[in-house]
């Protein structure tokens, strides 16, 4: 078991004939992610490393189902891609596209809700399960197969964590970036809710940062609904306020949101609060057994 | 992008939401032929400009001399005053507060209203959440006739609600063809004569650039012109180039590809003993070109004493960073110490790249945290 993706995820890439889609397309077909097919307007009868291209989703979906869509499509189309794959009735969507408009994030995520498209992004590194399907970016060699949850806001610091975990042999069951806002498609608190559902979870690591208040609803669902040991690192302590520290969610505007705030309260949630990385892991091997 | 107020209300006069009459003055010329008393407001895009002295009433031609004379001499939070709004006077009998925004938690425009206008609309909620009324809106229906009244209701307006509701359709209008994140109106007054928007705050999502080029480029000229930001060598570097910067007072040199590795290493740096003299992330520039920018942007800060580059590659590839290092490198004979930590994608193909050039790399981060610390003191003491 994992969350949301697994061995038999059929994956379709949006954007896949740009620079950056067709080098990622590569490097998930090594890791073993099961990709289907491909799509650009334009690009149809193509192919990218053996992958077929085509260009509408409902042509791909011609030549077989698709689990998930991952969308490398530029942030101003990146709204009429994401209303495809919503029509389309895919049912997870993975909006690794930075940059893209407030209102046309309001009218993606409203849509996908109507439609039960789940949309996790934008501005994602994506989700992986390792050793089963990587839908997304993460550098293949930081990841390694075992039980431990993460789902991390910034997609570079859930590297930091699995590099550091996976290289003392604590493995990771399912990595989920959700984004650096400010809007999110999927929240701390739905993937913390999947990973206690989860029977090959048995600990979390909570990966945040200063802005915003999202920190605050996941300390109260961990108090309320959460069983499994949840370990919490929120990045941007020395953040001065009312800076934009690179994502658009990281931005301290009210007293709850810097760093402090959020640690205390996750910290009266039964969470387990660390400063850094190394601090994870030292609690993960004082856990022991559990988390391998 | 936040607007000036003089330019929000140009806006809002456009499209059809009152505000009273006004004229920009940049000196003691454009005061001629006004009638007293007037208003005079700072234009500068920051808050709190009523505490800060930066709004004042006059009296008198004289008055407003004066007042003119002391008010471009100022800075309010750093942002030194070129123009000012005089601005009729209104009597209101009530002052109201009303926004459009975005519900970033239940990702949805909002309605927010309050009857009790003119102050900081966080210390009214601070003070008595009950006194702020919220209505989540559909973006494509826009809001709906029973949240007007709803809203109309709350802040009692009578036999007014016509008036409020052409007021809450114009402001969403704004808020939905301008890509707005934020229209707010505080204090909304009710005259005898109607309602107007005494002060006016817009924020544009600069996302949405490519859909309004011509007008967002013309709103940021006017406003840098109007309000030019003090900016140090480094935040223009960087600003130019499109990275993301934020001074500090440190004397560590920042650099990273990511946002969450970049405040871990901010951090890392203030637990090591460091001070940082900058947060400096790549984001979308995470690219050879990118780099190369970066680089010339944080060592034109002459505070620096040392260059931590911090990168941990997804999306990124370490292959092409590398290349940005070396291209720097190339051009600029450096003798600031530069500490490079690099991992993820492509990274046996960019340290080798660094290690032709003679720059050796750090697998381990807190290592490369530690190395820059150091160096940086060194730097300080060979100066002192």
């Amino acid at each position: 078991m994992s969350i949301l993706v697994n061995e038999q995820t059929r994956v379709l890439v949006q954007g896949i004939t740009g620079k950056v889609g067709s080098f990622q397309a590569l490097v998930m077909k090594e890791y073993g992610t099961r990709i289907v097919a491909g799509v650009t307007p334009g690009k149809g009868g193509e192919a990218v490393h053996g992958i077929p291209v085509y260009d509408l989703i409902e042509e791909a979906l011609a030549s077989g189902p698709v689990d998930a869509t991952l969308s490398f499509v530029p942030a101003r189309f990146a709204k009429d891609a994401a209303i495809e794959a919503i029509e389309n009735r895919i049912p997870l969507l993975v909006l690794s596209t930075g940059e893209i408009p407030d209102h046309d994030l309001l009218a993606i995520l409203h849509y996908a809700e109507t439609r039960g498209t789940r949309v996790i992004g934008p501005d994602t590194p994506g989700l992986v399960s390792p050793g089963k399907c990587k839908v997304g970016v993460h550098p293949n060699r930081v990841l390694r197969r075992g039980s431990i949850g993460v789902v991390s806001k910034s997609g570079a610091l859930s590297y930091e964590v699995c590099k550091l975990l996976s290289e003392s042999g604590f493995g990771q069951s399912t990595v989920v970036g959700i984004g650096g806002g400010p809007l999110w498609g999927t929240t701390q608190r739905d993937v913390l809710a999947l990973f206690e559902k989860d029977p090959e979870t048995r600990v979390i690591v909570l990966l945040g940062e200063v802005g915003g208040t999202m920190e605050h609803e996941a300390a109260a669902f961990i108090r309320e609904k959460v069983t499994k040991p949840v370990i919490a690192l929120i990045v941007g302590r020395a953040a001065p306020p009312g800076a934009q520290m690179g994502h658009a969610g990281a931005l301290i505007e009210g007293e709850g949101e810097t760093a402090e705030k959020k640690l205390a309260a996750l910290k009266e949630a039964g969470c387990h609060v660390t400063r850094n990385p190394t601090e994870i892991l030292s609690f993960i091997k004082k856990l022991g057994g559990k988390s391998r | 992008m936040r607007l000036l107020e003089f330019q929000a209300k140009r806006l809002f006069q456009e499209r059809g939401i009152p505000v009273p009459k006004g004229t920009l003055v940049r000196s003691s010329q454009d005061l001629e032929g006004l009638r007293y008393p007037v208003l005079l407001k700072a234009q500068v895009p920051v808050g709190g400009r009523g505490k800060a002295g930066a709004i004042r009433t006059v009296w008198s031609a004289q008055d407003a001399a004066t007042a003119l004379r002391e008010l471009l001499k100022t800075s309010v939070k750093g942002c030194p005053i070129r123009a000012v709004l005089a601005e009729e006077r209104i009597e209101a009998s009530r002052e109201l507060y009303f926004a459009v925004l975005i519900d970033r938690a239940n990702r949805t425009p909002l309605l927010l209203a309050s009857a009790s206008g003119g102050i900081e609309i966080e210390e009214v909620a601070r003070r008595d959440p009950t006194r702020v009324a919220r209505i989540p809106v559909d973006l494509c229906l826009g809001p709906a006739e029973h949240s007007v009244r709803s809203l109309a209701s709350r802040l009692e307006l009578g036999d007014r609600l016509g008036e409020f509701r052409t007021i809450v359709e114009r402001a969403f209008g704004i808020f939905r063809d301008l890509d707005a994140t934020l229209v707010e109106i505080n204090p909304l007054a009710v005259t005898a004569e109607g309602f107007l928007a005494l002060d006016a705050k817009l924020l544009l999502d600069d996302k949405a650039t490519f859909r309004h080029a011509d007008l967002f480029r013309t709103l940021a000229e006017e406003g840098r012109a109007l309000a030019p930001q003090e900016k140090g060598p480094a935040e223009s570097l960087a600003e130019a180039a499109g990275l993301t910067y934020v001074g500090l007072d440190g004397d560590v040199g920042l650099i990273s590809d990511g946002a969450g590795t970049g405040m871990l290493t901010l951090d890392l740096v203030q637990d090591a003993g460091g001070r940082a003299a900058n947060f400096c992330e790549l984001g979308a520039l995470a690219n050879a070109e990118g780099m190369r920018e970066a680089l010339g942007a944080v060592l034109a800060n002459a505070a620096v004493k040392a260059v931590l580059v911090s990168l941990i590659g997804g999306l990124t590839r370490m292959d092409e960073i590398a290349e940005g290092i070396a291209a720097y490198l190339g051009e600029h004979a450096i003798h600031i110490p530069l500490v490079v930590r690099m991992a993820g994608t492509k990274e046996e193909e960019g340290r080798a790249t660094l290690r032709a050039i003679g720059v050796e790399t750090f697998d381990d981060l807190p290592a490369a945290v530690r190395e820059a610390v150091l160096r940086a003191k060194e730097g300080r003491c060979r100066s002192s």
